[in-house]
């Protein structure tokens, strides 16, 4: 199996991740703090993609309305949120030592990206007021095209205003970090894309088939009527 | 019957602008929270903006300050803890009361929460704020990273 392969090939990638993260250099100034970053970066930035993902998935499903487009589209949407997650958390725990604090409201680019992750919370408890796979479609579709705002907003949002969250690392004009550093970062980053696509191709299997059993549950519903209490035992 | 009866076309027409308004809600209130947070509550003054705009905060009035601490400013052990903060264009005394952080040090950039009282910006809370910038510490007889 195709999936089979995939899922070996991200067990053994993440396994080359920690590696290459607990042996890269330690930050001149924040010691071996910095290793959460191979971490924390990865998770972010296919936490953007997923939701990229979600969008491009929505608008196919907007345009066709093939249910294939809205499945790649939901299985995006719950991994981008885990990513999301753990970017957050992995986050925190580096702010505690590194800052000083795990969390502050006043900051943009904290506070934007948990609007973003409540707003795919919501996106996710949207496709659930349903259990038919057309309706959870047509109910999130739209959303799931117009929320991918929120990428760009919170990856600039260092830019766009102050804040406590460092800026961009990685700039028109240079990378700035060590060598042995960027090679780490690169490892953990293909690593994690591996990992989102076998969650990906696994989640868009199981939305296959749970519209396949709703399908099922369907026809079998339309054909058996329901007795009325009073009729069985008359 | 009537219960399992989802025939897809029917409500079409009539979910979606109930669909795209409420999108658009929760994207206009999203932006003007995001406004709210970065615009109208500045997040913090440089000591430039603190000192061009010192009678706009009299002693007592909090805001947060960020800077970097000035290399020798810094005099351990004393309490509160005693040290200048600046952006290049203004330096301003601290004392701060609170227990720093870590890896707080001097020529850190720091951000500090607290007033002015009197010449002295008094502050019962710093964060410690790290640059873009990741590198390797130079190892003695080593070349290169």
């Amino acid at each position: 199996m195709k999936k089979k392969v995939l899922a070996i090939l991200t067990v053994l990638a993440l396994a080359a991740g920690l590696a290459t993260a607990f042996t890269s250099p330690p930050d001149v100034l924040q010691g071996d703090f910095v290793r959460i970053l191979y971490i924390h970066v990865p998770s972010a930035w296919l936490a953007f993609l997923a939701f990229g993902v979600t969008a491009a998935g929505s608008i196919g499903w907007l345009f066709t309305h093939r249910m294939g487009w809205d499945r790649v589209a939901e299985a995006s949407a719950e991994t981008g949120v885990l990513f999301t997650a753990v970017a957050l958390a992995t986050g925190m725990i580096w702010g505690k030592p590194v800052w000083g604090t795990y969390w502050d409201w006043g900051d943009a680019r904290l506070a934007t990206t948990a609007l973003m992750f409540f707003v795919y919370l919501g996106y996710l408890a949207l496709r659930r007021t349903t259990s038919d796979p057309y309706r959870q479609a047509r109910r999130s579709s739209v959303l799931g095209a117009v929320a991918v705002v929120q990428v760009p907003l919170v990856y600039f949002s260092v830019k766009l205003w102050r804040t406590l969250h460092q800026g961009l690392t990685i700039r028109p004009d240079g990378i700035q970090m060590d060598g042995a550093m960027i090679t780490a970062l690169l490892v953990n980053l293909g690593a994690f894309t591996l990992l989102y696509l076998t969650l990906v191709s696994f989640r868009t299997e199981l939305a296959g088939l749970e519209e396949a059993a709703h399908d099922s549950e369907a026809s079998v519903r339309s054909r058996v009527t329901v007795p009325r209490l009073g009729e069985v035992e008359a | 019957m009537a219960e399992g009866d989802r025939s897809p076309g029917l409500m079409k027409t009539r979910r979606w602008p109930f669909l795209i308004s409420t999108g658009a809600a929760i994207l206009i209130a999203g932006f003007f929270l995001v406004q709210n947070i970065g615009n109208d509550l500045v997040y913090y003054l440089t000591p430039y903006e603190a000192v061009t705009q010192r009678p706009d905060f009299p002693d007592g009035r909090r805001f947060r300050l960020a800077g970097v601490v000035v290399e020798g400013s810094l005099q351990e052990g004393s309490d509160p803890l005693r040290f200048d903060l600046t952006d290049g264009a203004s330096t301003i005394a601290v004392l701060l009361t609170d227990t720093p952080p870590l890896l707080f040090d001097e020529d850190v950039n720091v951000l500090l929460d607290g007033a002015w009282q009197d010449d002295y910006y008094r502050a019962d809370g710093a964060l410690v704020s790290h640059d873009e910038n990741y590198q390797a510490p130079a190892v003695t007889g080593a070349s290169g990273s």
